[in-house]
């Protein structure tokens, strides 16, 4: 098992009242197995649709998505997303949300209460097992939406802004939270944002894309920046941003994204 | 949290005290001072006497004879509509093939009133029971179908999606997503049908019955005993008041997630 991922000339047109609109045109990527991709670029770039395409809950026009070179005919348990507005299921506590996704894949009743005995830990909310969603903040739900994703051991994990709801102290306690859980298994990570700064300190590799129709425009090893060693997202995230290479590199991407927003 | 008689609630019923209240005084003035007369609306006593008549066996028959009629052809009616028209609403939204075959008929019966059936459905089924409960299933049906449709339909696709990517098939998404979401609304459907068959099982029973609070009603207009007319209805506003807070409280239990508050 690799979990690689290979984007294959990739296009997604939609039929809009205003005629057809190309999302995405011959995208061509490969991910490595293990790897952290994020991706920025400016709205309407077809990030989401690169990752609803790679979810198998649209298909493409053109091309063909290979995982670990089987070609993705749909949504299927080894690629779990975590939704922007976290998209738990409001009538399921949250044990009942962090295992649905084994129960309804056949594992074992008391598997599965190790699974998310352990999830529930690893998250911070032992305690909150028996409260629905809405009696949580967005940081906890959002810690459940993760924790149901991660317990599937998923191949690969697809991020849409999953932190573009959560105020800016959330949102940096997560950002550390999710590196810390991610290194336990390391599935492949395709993580959309708007915010470069999360994306250097999230990614092994950041993806730029072009305004519409999305194309990449520029691939960036953070590796190259944050030294050969030991990457700067296993340290807090201040002691990252306080390096002259994480302001460097933070700079070179703007620059690369703020020219696709100014030619609109 | 545990106290049952919190600050608000008592507000509330101090309100009520001074609604009902006033709307009792309100009515025993104008009997009193013959601001109307005392044959076209009897005094507030003159209406407990009768209450007590109708509990007591007015006209050979105990209360529990009239709240027997009613409730037993409410019931069937109900019952009925709510196991036809749930699962038709719900197969109209999720197969678009039935909702073609039926929308244009339902849309087209819908605006008849559910009286307006009363002298068919006795024409069709008979003076008895059978004609009464035809048109409370017909007056009960629409809201638990119109409900049900729009219940499914409002099934947010997010979730749907949610549920997929974690490897759930049709019958799981059906079954863990879209019952579950569209429960609350179908709840609101049957209670809104447990009203509308109340009132039009009273129509009713003012038309044909032998028996139920209509019955009563319109004997009393018969018989020119006011007090009779006018004490038939309380009955009639209280099971109704009843079974519509018992099914506030029954959707409280089936939708623990909608009614639970932050601590």
């Amino acid at each position: 098992m690799s979990n690689s991922i290979s984007y294959r000339g990739i296009s997604k047109k939609f039929t809009a009242k205003a005629g057809v609109v190309t999302a995405l045109e011959n995208y061509n990527f490969e991910i490595d197995a293990h790897e952290f991709i994020v991706i920025v670029g400016p709205s309407g770039c077809g990030k989401s649709t690169l990752l609803s395409l790679t979810a198998g809950l649209m298909s493409a026009s053109e091309g063909q998505i290979l995982l670990d070179n089987q070609p993705v005919t749909g949504p299927g348990p080894d690629r779990t997303v975590v939704f922007q507005d976290f998209s738990l299921f409001p009538w399921k506590t949250v044990e009942q949300n962090i295992s649905f996704g084994l129960r309804i894949n056949g594992v074992a009743a008391q598997e599965r209460q190790q699974l998310m005995t352990r999830a529930i830990k690893v998250i911070g909310l032992v305690g909150f097992e028996k409260y629905f969603p809405d009696q949580l903040s967005g940081g906890m739900q959002q810690r459940v939406a993760i924790a149901r994703a991660f317990v599937m051991r998923p191949k690969v994990l697809l991020m849409d802004e999953p932190f573009a709801a959560l105020d800016a102290m959330n949102r940096t306690l997560m950002q550390e939270e999710l590196v810390r859980i991610w290194s336990e298994d390391k599935p492949t990570v395709l993580f959309i944002t708007h915010s470069v700064e999360e994306a250097i300190y999230l990614a092994d590799r950041v993806l730029v894309m072009t305004r519409r129709p999305g194309s990449i425009k520029e691939l960036v090893n953070v590796h190259d920046f944050s030294g050969p060693d030991s990457h700067w997202r296993h340290g807090p995230i201040d002691a990252a941003m306080a390096r002259k290479e994480f302001q460097e590199l933070r700079q070179q991407i703007w620059n690369s994204v703020k020219e696709e927003i100014g030619e609109q | 949290m545990n106290m049952i008689f919190s600050r608000k609630a008592l507000e509330g019923s101090a309100y009520a005290v001074v609604s009902i209240g006033g709307l009792i005084v309100f009515w025993w003035l104008a009997v009193h001072h013959n601001w109307v007369s005392s044959f076209v609306l009897p005094p507030p006593t003159d209406v407990v006497k009768a209450i007590l008549r109708i509990v007591n066996g007015y006209m050979g028959t105990g209360l529990w004879v009239h709240f027997s009629a009613s409730m037993s052809v409410v019931l069937m009616g109900y019952i009925i509509a709510i196991f036809l028209g749930v699962p038709l609403g719900m197969s109209m939204a999720y197969l678009p093939i039935v909702d073609r075959i039926f929308a244009p008929m339902i849309m087209t019966l819908r605006p008849i009133p559910p009286p307006a059936w009363i002298p068919l459905a006795i024409l069709w089924f008979g003076i008895d029971h059978s004609s009464k409960v035809f048109v409370v299933f017909v007056a009960a049906i629409v809201p638990c179908l119109l409900n049900a449709y729009e219940g499914v339909r409002q099934t947010s696709p997010k979730l749907i999606n949610a549920a997929e990517m974690l490897g759930a098939n049709r019958w799981v998404v059906f079954s863990e997503v879209v019952l579950p979401s569209a429960l609350p609304v179908v709840l609101t459907g049957i209670r809104i049908s447990l009203g509308n068959a109340w009132a039009t099982l009273v129509a009713a029973e003012l038309v044909v019955a032998t028996a139920g609070f209509g019955f009563l009603i319109i004997n009393g207009y018969r018989n020119f005993e006011i007090s009779i007319m006018a004490a038939a209805m309380f009955p009639i506003a209280l099971i109704g008041a009843a079974m519509n807070i018992g099914f506030i409280l029954l959707e409280k239990r089936l939708v623990p997630w909608r009614t639970e508050q932050k601590n």
